[in-house]
C-alpha cells in the first residue's frame, strides 16, 4: 500500500491537468473568445440595421444583394466547406486573425466618413470591440503557441482612396457583410475549437480522479 | 457678239427672306433672270454665260460663269474691265477675282479665244450683283466640363479681313445622341472690332455629357451696312463632337455625386453595354429613356432634400447594380443673428445663426468665411464636428488700433451663397471675461480693498464694474464703480461705507463703460471687517433687592450694530461710601449686584471691545417717591402687545421706562424694560415672549432729572383666557330647603385672565344623573346664580326641597372665558313637620268622613233600612194565603219568609248616576280612565271591570295603613273612593256590562296581595320616575276578574292586579320604606309628594 501510494506521489508531477493548476490553459480564453464573438454579432446585428438605413435605399431594403464588384479588397469569410474542414487549427485561427485585422482597418475607414456623430460613436464603440476579438484571438493563438500571422501583408488591405460615393457606399455594405459573415465563422470556428480543447481537458480531470480514489 | 445684261433693270423683282431686306430679294431674282438669259444665249452661242459674283470679304470678288463643255476646253479668256485701270486677266478657268469695284456698272468683256473661233461676251456688273458668302468658320476650340455638363465652344471671328463694325450673328447647333437630335440652336449677336477676336460660347446640357455624344456646328451672317449687295449665311462648320469622359473616371452613371439645389430637375444616365432593367431613384422606381444603345436615362423632377448620406440612383442590369448618389439640398440661408463682440478688446468673436438647415452634411455643408473689409483679411471657419449643433462663432484677431470693422460673414455650399454685413465699434461691444481672483483687504473698520483680475487689455476704454455687497444683517446692496481699464489685467478698488465687525460677501461684475453685456459674477468672497468702538452704552435699568440693601443693574447686549466688534466685557462705575468704585463684568453676563444700601448714586456702564469702550450709559439708583398712592391698573392687551398711555409731562426730561414681570415670579420683578423719549405720550409694548393667559406686572417710570419716578402700575394680560381650574368649594350647612355653599379663590397663575364673576349651577336630581355638566343656556330644570361680586365667596341656595338631592356646580369666569367647574352632590335633610301633617291631614279626613259619615246614617237611618234592611214579614205573620191583600199596605203585621240570618254580602249596584267628582279636587290626579275612557274601553275593555272594582268600605283601616307603613304589610288596605262617591259615568257603564256578563261585585277582603307589590314598584319605578305615572299599562295586567283563581295566585304578571291604588289614579297609596331610594320616590307618589305638591324649587 505504501509502495502504491509513493509511486503515485513520485507519478504525480507528471499529471499534465496538476501540472496546470497555476495555468488553466487556452479553455477559458477560447470560451471568452467564443463569447465575445457571439456578442460582437449581436452588437453588429444593432449597428448594421442603423448604418445600412444611413446609407439609404436600396442598401436598407431586406432583400438588396449587390454584386460583390467593387469590394474585392475585403478579406471574404466564405470558403468551400471542404476546404475549411482541412485547415488545421493554426491556420483557421490565423486566417480569422487576418480577417479582423483588415476588417477593423476597414472599419476605422468606416468611422471617418459617416456623418452623424451618433453613427460615430457607435462604430468607435464596435470598433473597440472588434479589437477586443483581435486581442483574444491573438491570446488563443499564443495559448496554443501559434505564432501571429505576419503584419507585413497589412497595406495591401489598406482601404481604397476615396472613390464615388456609391461605390463606398457598396463597399460599406459588404464590410458589414462579410463582418456578419466573419463573426458567424468564427463563432463556429471558436465553438469547433472548444469541444476539441474539452476532451483533453475532462480525460485529465478524469484521471485526475482516479488517482485521488486510489489515494 | 454683245449681250448686255441690264441687271440694274431687271432688280427690282428678288427678295431674300433670310435677311429680312427687301433688296435681297431684288438681288437674288435678277442674279436668276442673269442666269437664265445668259444659259439661252451660251447654249445658243456655246459662249460664256451666267456671270455670278460673290464675295467673302468685300474686298475681293470672285465671279465665275458657265461656259459650254464643247467649246470650254482649250479655250483661253480674257477678261477685262471696260474702261479701267485694272489689266486684262488671261486664265483658262471659267472664274477670276477681282478686286472689289466701285458702287457704279462695270462693263467685263469676256474674249474667249478658242480654235473654232473667238467670241467676246459682255456682262454688266456691280456690287449689287454681288453676293456676301462669310468664308465658313472653323471652331477653334471646343471642350467638356463633364462635372457641371457643359461645353464650352471658342472660334475666331476673322475680324481682321472682314469690314470692321459689321455685326455678325453666330448660330450655333449642339446635337446629340447617334442620329443626332438637336439639343439646343443658339444665337448670337456680335460686332467686328476689325481684327482677328476669339468668341466663345458655353452650354450646359440637362444630361450629363457622359451619357451620349454631343456634336457642335456653327455658321454666321455678316450684315454689312454699307454692302448694297447680298449677304448670305456662311457655310456650317465642320460638325465637332466631345471627347469621352476622362479614362481615370470610368464610370457608368452619370452625374456622380452631385450636389443640387432642392427643387431642381435632373437626368441621370447609365452607359452599359448590357441592357438596363430597372432604375430606382431612393427607394421610388424610375421608367427609363433611352438615349442610344447603350444608355438609357431617367429624368427626376423637383428633387426633394436628400438624406445625410445623399439620394442613391441605382441601375440594374442582369448582371450588375450601377449607381451614383446624388445630394439635394437648400443654399446656405443668410446668416441670422450675426454679433460681434469682444471679451479681451484681443480678439473679435463673431457669432451667428446659420437659419434653415441646408440638408447638406459632411465636406457639403456650409463652409463659413468671416471677411473684414478695411483690413482686406478674413477668418475661415474650421468646423468642429462634435459640436456642430452649438452657434457657430468665428474668432477675429483684432488689429492694433483698429476700432471699426466691417464684417462680412460670406455663407457658401455646393448649391450657393449668402452673406451678411455686420459693422462693429469694438469699444461698444465689450463683454468682458468673468472677473476671478477676488481678494480683500482692509483700510478700517468701515473701508475695504477689493482686488481683481479680469484679462483683457482694456487700457483704452474705461471700465464699468458692480459690486455686490451682502451683508446677513442688512440684505443686499449694490454699488457701481468705474475703473480705468488696465493692460495689466489686475484691479484694486476701495470699498467704503461698511459697517465694522461684519461678515460681508462681495463679487463683482464688469462691463464697459459704453454699456453691452456684463460679465458673469465672479466668485464670492466673504470677509469680516475690522472691529470698531462701539458706538453706544448698553440699555441699563437697576433693581432694588427686597431688603434695600443692594442694587441690580441690569442691562441689555448692544446690537450687532452698535457693538461693533466682539463685546469683550462690560465696565461698571460708580460711587459708594468707599469711593469710585470700579467692576468689571465679562460678557455674556448682563447683570451686577451692587451693594449701596439705599444710598443714592450713579451708576455707570460701558461696553468695551477690542476696538475701544462704548460711550457711559449711566442711572441713578435711586427712586424718585411717587406722592401719591398709586392704584393698580388693569389692562389688557390689543393683538401682540400692550398699549399705553399716558399724558404728556413738561418735568420729564429724559425718558419713560416700562418695565414688566410676570407677576407670579419672585422678586425682584423684572422681564425686560423698554425706554421712550420724554416727548412721548404712549407705547406699545411688544415682547416676543408675552404668553396669553399669564399676568404680568407693568410699571411706568418717568425720568425727571436723571432720576426715575414711579408714573404707574398696571397688571394686564396680552389676551385673557378662561381660568384653567375650577373654584374650589364646599358646602357648609345644609338644611331642609338650603345649602350654604363656601369657595376659595383661584390661584392666578390658574385664573389666567380678570375674574369676572362665578356662575353656580343647581339641579334638582338623583346622584349621577346630572345633566349639568354639559350645560346649556335657557334649561329651565336647571338654575343659574351669576355671581359678579367677586368678592363674595359664600352663597346660600333657599327654597330648596327637603330630602332632595342637588347637583351643585361652581364656574369662575373671566373675559376669556368660562372656567372648568366643580360638582357637587348634596341631599337636603328631611322635613319632620311636613311629614307629622302628612299623617295628621288623613286621619282628620278619616275621622271627619267617619263622623260625617256616621251622622248621615244616623240621620237617614230609617231610609238606609228601608233600602238595604227593609222589614221581612214574617211568615207567621203571612197571609200567604191571603195573597189577595195588598202588600202595599206596609202592614207591619204582614210577615214574609223568615230568611235570618242573613247578610247582605252582595251588593248589586244597579245605577250611580249621581256624580260627584269631588275627590279629584282633592288629589289633583286625573285617572286615565277619566283622561282617555275611549281608548281604555275600546282597546281593553274588561281591564276597567277589574280597576273599577274596589272594596267598598274599611276606612277604619286606611288609618290603620297609613300609621304602618304600609309597604310592609301583608294586608292591602283599599279606598274604593268610587264606590263611596259616584265614579265618572264610562267606567261605570263599563262595570255594568261586566255585571251583565256574571262577574258581579265581589269585596276583595282578604286577597293575598303581599310583597309583590314592592315588585311591582321596584320593576317600574326607573322607567317611570319623573312624577307621576298613571298605570296605563293595562296590558301587564290580568285580564280575568280579580276574584279568578289565577289573579289571587298573583304570580308576576299580575301583580299590579293587587297594588294598592286609588281608584281614579290608580296610584299606589303606600309609600316605599326607604324614602331616599329613586325607586321610592319615583315610583309612585310618596306622601311628602301628597303634602307637597308645589313646584319644584
Amino acid at each position: 500500500m505504501l509502495a502504491c501510494l509513493c509511486t503515485v506521489l513520485w507519478h504525480l508531477p507528471a499529471v499534465p491537468a496538476l501540472n496546470r493548476t497555476g495555468d488553466p490553459g487556452p479553455g477559458p480564453s477560447i470560451q471568452k473568445t467564443y463569447d465575445l464573438t457571439r456578442y460582437l454579432e449581436h452588437q453588429l446585428r444593432s449597428l448594421a440595421g442603423t448604418y445600412l438605413n444611413y446609407l439609404g435605399p436600396p442598401f436598407n431594403e431586406p432583400d438588396f444583394n449587390p454584386p460583390r464588384l467593387s469590394a474585392e479588397a475585403l478579406p471574404s469569410a466564405t470558403v468551400d466547406f471542404n476546404v475549411w474542414r482541412s485547415l488545421n487549427d493554426h491556420l483557421r485561427l490565423a486566417q480569422n486573425y487576418q480577417a479582423y485585422s483588415h476588417l477593423l482597418c476597414y472599419l476605422r475607414g468606416l468611422d471617418r466618413h459617416a456623418a452623424t456623430a451618433e453613427l460615430r460613436r457607435s462604430l468607435a464603440h464596435f470598433c473597440t470591440s472588434l479589437q477586443g476579438l483581435l486581442g483574444s484571438i491573438a491570446g488563443v493563438m499564443a495559448a496554443l503557441g501559434y505564432p501571429l500571422p505576419p503584419q507585413g501583408a497589412e497595406p495591401s488591405w489598406a482601404p481604397r482612396p476615396p472613390h464615388s460615393d456609391f461605390l463606398q457606399k457598396m463597399d460599406d455594405f459588404w464590410l458589414l457583410k462579410e463582418l456578419q459573415t466573419w463573426l458567424w465563422r468564427s463563432a463556429k470556428d471558436f465553438n469547433r475549437l472548444k469541444k476539441k480543447m474539452q476532451p483533453s481537458a475532462a480525460a485529465v480531470t478524469l484521471r485526475l480522479e482516479a488517482a485521488a480514489s486510489d489515494l | 457678239m454683245e449681250v448686255y445684261f441690264y441687271l440694274r433693270l431687271l432688280s427690282k423683282t428678288g427678295e431674300n427672306k433670310r435677311m429680312k431686306n427687301s433688296s435681297k430679294f431684288q438681288w437674288l431674282s435678277s442674279v436668276i433672270f442673269l442666269y437664265l438669259v445668259n444659259q439661252a444665249h451660251g447654249q445658243k452661242r456655246g459662249v460664256p454665260h451666267d456671270l455670278k459674283c460673290i464675295t467673302h470679304n468685300l474686298k475681293v470678288w470672285d465671279c465665275s460663269w458657265e461656259a459650254s463643255s464643247r467649246i470650254n476646253h482649250g479655250t483661253t479668256y480674257e477678261i477685262c474691265i471696260v474702261n479701267s485701270s485694272y489689266p486684262c486677266i488671261q486664265t483658262e478657268k471659267t472664274h477670276f477675282e477681282i478686286p472689289a469695284l466701285s458702287l457704279a456698272e462695270h462693263e467685263i468683256k469676256i474674249s474667249s479665244m478658242h480654235v473654232s473661233g473667238n467670241s467676246v461676251t459682255k456682262f454688266i456688273l456691280n456690287e449689287r450683283s454681288v453676293s456676301l458668302v462669310p468664308a465658313t468658320l472653323q471652331i477653334f476650340n471646343l471642350t467638356a466640363d463633364f462635372s457641371t455638363s457643359t461645353l464650352y465652344i471658342k472660334w475666331n471671328d476673322n475680324g481682321s479681313v472682314l469690314p470692321r463694325h459689321s455685326n455678325v450673328t453666330w448660330e450655333i447647333v449642339v446635337l446629340y445622341k447617334e442620329d443626332m437630335e438637336v439639343a439646343t440652336i443658339a444665337t448670337l449677336n456680335t460686332t467686328l472690332i476689325g481684327k482677328d477676336s476669339l468668341h466663345h460660347w458655353s452650354w450646359t446640357s440637362d444630361i450629363p455629357l457622359e451619357c451620349t455624344l454631343h456634336y457642335v456646328k456653327i455658321r454666321y451672317y455678316i450684315d454689312e451696312l454699307h454692302f448694297s449687295g447680298q449677304k448670305e449665311w456662311s457655310e456650317w462648320s465642320p460638325l465637332r463632337n466631345i471627347s469621352g469622359p476622362p479614362i481615370k473616371e470610368n464610370y457608368e452613371v452619370f452625374p456622380q455625386d452631385k450636389v443640387v439645389p432642392v427643387g431642381s430637375n435632373m437626368t441621370f444616365c447609365c452607359v452599359v453595354e448590357e441592357p438596363v432593367l430597372t432604375a430606382q431613384f431612393g427607394s421610388e422606381r424610375c421608367s427609363l429613356i433611352r438615349l442610344d444603345n447603350k444608355s438609357v436615362a431617367i429624368e427626376i423632377n423637383n428633387i426633394t432634400v436628400s438624406p445625410s448620406s445623399g439620394t442613391n440612383v441605382v441601375f440594374t442590369t442582369k448582371s450588375n447594380m450601377y449607381g451614383t448618389v446624388v445630394f439635394a439640398g437648400y443654399p446656405p440661408d443668410i446668416p441670422r443673428k450675426l454679433n460681434c463682440e469682444t471679451r479681451d478688446l484681443k480678439e473679435i468673436t463673431c457669432s451667428w445663426n446659420p437659419g434653415r438647415p441646408t440638408g447638406l452634411v459632411g465636406p457639403r455643408d456650409t463652409n463659413y468665411i468671416l471677411y473684414e473689409r478695411f483690413s482686406g483679411r478674413n477668418v475661415t471657419y474650421n468646423r468642429d464636428e462634435e459640436h456642430m449643433n452649438e452657434n457657430h462663432q468665428l474668432i477675429f484677431q483684432m488689429i492694433a488700433g483698429q476700432e471699426i470693422y466691417n464684417f462680412t460673414l460670406k455663407a457658401s455650399n455646393p448649391v450657393g451663397r449668402s452673406e451678411a454685413v455686420i459693422l462693429v465699434d469694438v469699444t461698444r461691444k465689450v463683454y468682458p471675461h468673468t472677473p476671478s481672483k477676488l481678494i480683500v483687504s482692509d483700510i478700517d473698520p468701515t473701508a475695504i480693498i477689493l482686488h481683481w483680475h479680469l484679462s483683457g487689455n482694456f487700457a483704452n476704454i474705461t471700465l464699468l464694474c458692480e459690486i455686490e455687497i451682502n451683508t446677513a444683517y442688512s440684505g443686499q446692496e449694490l454699488r457701481n464703480i468705474t475703473v480705468k481699464g488696465l493692460e495689466t489685467s489686475s484691479y484694486r478698488v476701495s470699498v467704503d461705507r461698511l459697517m465694522p465687525y461684519t461678515m460681508y460677501t462681495f463679487r463683482i461684475r464688469c462691463s464697459s463703460e459704453n454699456f453691452w453685456k456684463w460679465s458673469k459674477w465672479s466668485n464670492e468672497k466673504q470677509y469680516l471687517t475690522m472691529e470698531g468702538v462701539p458706538s453706544k452704552g448698553p440699555d441699563i435699568w437697576r433693581e432694588w433687592s427686597a431688603d434695600g440693601k443692594s442694587v441690580i443693574i441690569y442691562w441689555k447686549p448692544l446690537s450687532i450694530n452698535e457693538a461693533n466688534g466682539k463685546i469683550l466685557s462690560y465696565d461698571i462705575s460708580y460711587w459708594s461710601e468707599e469711593g469710585k468704585q470700579h467692576l468689571k463684568i465679562p460678557d455674556p453676563q448682563h447683570r451686577a449686584k451692587i451693594q449701596l444700601d439705599r444710598n443714592d448714586c450713579i451708576i455707570s456702564v460701558v461696553a468695551r471691545n477690542s476696538a475701544g469702550s462704548s460711550p457711559p450709559s449711566k442711572i441713578t439708583s435711586m427712586e424718585i417717591p411717587n406722592g401719591e398712592n398709586l392704584k393698580v391698573e388693569q389692562i389688557v392687551g390689543i393683538g401682540s402687545g400692550m398699549l399705553f398711555h399716558w399724558n404728556y409731562d413738561p418735568n420729564m426730561t429724559c425718558d419713560y421706562v416700562i418695565k414688566w414681570c410676570n407677576s407670579t415670579r419672585s422678586e425682584p420683578c423684572l422681564i425686560d424694560w423698554k425706554k421712550f423719549p420724554a416727548n412721548s405720550t404712549g407705547a406699545l409694548i411688544e415682547y416676543d415672549n408675552f404668553r396669553s393667559g399669564t399676568r404680568y406686572n407693568f410699571f411706568l417710570y418717568g425720568c425727571k432729572n436723571q432720576k426715575y419716578q414711579l408714573l404707574r402700575s398696571v397688571v394686564g394680560y396680552t389676551e385673557e383666557l378662561a381660568p384653567s381650574v375650577a373654584p374650589n368649594f364646599t358646602v357648609e350647612d345644609t338644611s331642609a330647603d338650603s345649602i350654604l355653599v363656601k369657595w376659595e379663590d383661584i390661584p392666578v397663575e390658574d385664573l389666567r385672565g380678570f375674574l369676572r364673576g362665578y356662575l353656580f349651577y343647581f339641579e334638582k336630581g338623583e346622584k349621577g344623573t346630572s345633566k349639568i355638566q354639559g350645560l346649556e343656556s335657557g334649561r329651565s330644570d336647571v338654575k343659574v346664580k351669576n355671581i359678579t361680586d367677586i368678592t363674595q365667596k359664600t352663597l346660600r341656595i333657599v327654597d330648596l326641597q327637603g330630602k332632595t338631592g342637588y347637583h351643585l356646580l361652581l364656574q369662575a369666569y373671566t373675559d376669556g372665558g368660562i372656567g372648568p367647574g366643580k360638582a357637587m352632590y348634596v341631599v337636603t335633610k328631611e322635613n319632620s313637620e311636613g311629614l307629622i301633617i302628612a299623617i295628621l291631614i288623613p286621619v282628620a279626613v278619616a275621622v271627619f268622613v267617619g263622623v260625617v259619615t256616621s251622622i248621615l246614617c244616623y240621620r237617614k237611618r230609617e231610609w238606609i233600612k228601608e233600602t238595604f234592611y227593609p222589614d221581612i214579614p214574617n211568615p207567621e205573620n203571612s197571609k200567604a194565603l191571603q195573597f189577595h191583600k195588598s202588600i202595599c199596605e206596609g202592614s207591619s203585621t204582614l210577615k214574609t219568609l223568615e230568611m235570618n240570618p242573613c247578610t247582605p254580602n252582595n251588593v248589586e249596584v244597579v245605577e250611580t248616576r249621581s256624580a260627584a267628582p269631588k275627590i279629584e279636587e282633592d288629589t289633583e290626579i286625573k285617572s286615565p280612565v277619566a283622561d282617555g275612557p275611549e281608548e281604555g274601553s275600546d282597546a281593553e275593555p274588561e281591564n276597567h271591570v277589574v280597576v273599577s272594582y274596589c272594596p267598598p268600605i274599611i276606612e277604619e283601616e286606611i288609618a290603620s295603613a297609613g300609621g304602618e307603613e304600609a309597604g310592609g304589610s301583608s294586608q292591602v288596605i283599599y279606598i274604593d273612593i268610587q264606590s263611596m262617591y259616584q265614579p265618572q259615568a264610562k267606567p261605570e257603564e263599563e262595570l255594568e256590562k261586566d255585571s251583565v256578563g256574571g262577574a258581579g261585585y265581589k269585596p276583595q277582603m282578604h286577597l293575598p296581595v303581599t310583597s309583590t307589590v314592592e315588585n311591582m314598584i321596584a320593576a317600574d319605578g326607573l322607567e317611570k320616575a319623573a312624577g307621576y305615572r298613571p298605570q296605563t299599562h293595562v296590558t301587564a295586567w290580568n285580564l280575568d276578574s280579580p276574584d279568578s283563581p289565577r289573579s289571587i295566585d298573583s304570580n308576576s304578571e299580575t301583580v299590579s292586579f293587587g297594588s294598592p291604588c286609588s281608584v281614579n289614579s290608580r296610584q299606589f297609596l303606600i309609600p316605599p320604606k326607604d324614602d331616599e331610594s329613586p325607586k321610592s320616590s319615583n315610583g309612585g307618589w310618596s306622601f311628602t309628594h301628597f303634602f307637597q305638591n308645589k313646584p319644584n324649587d
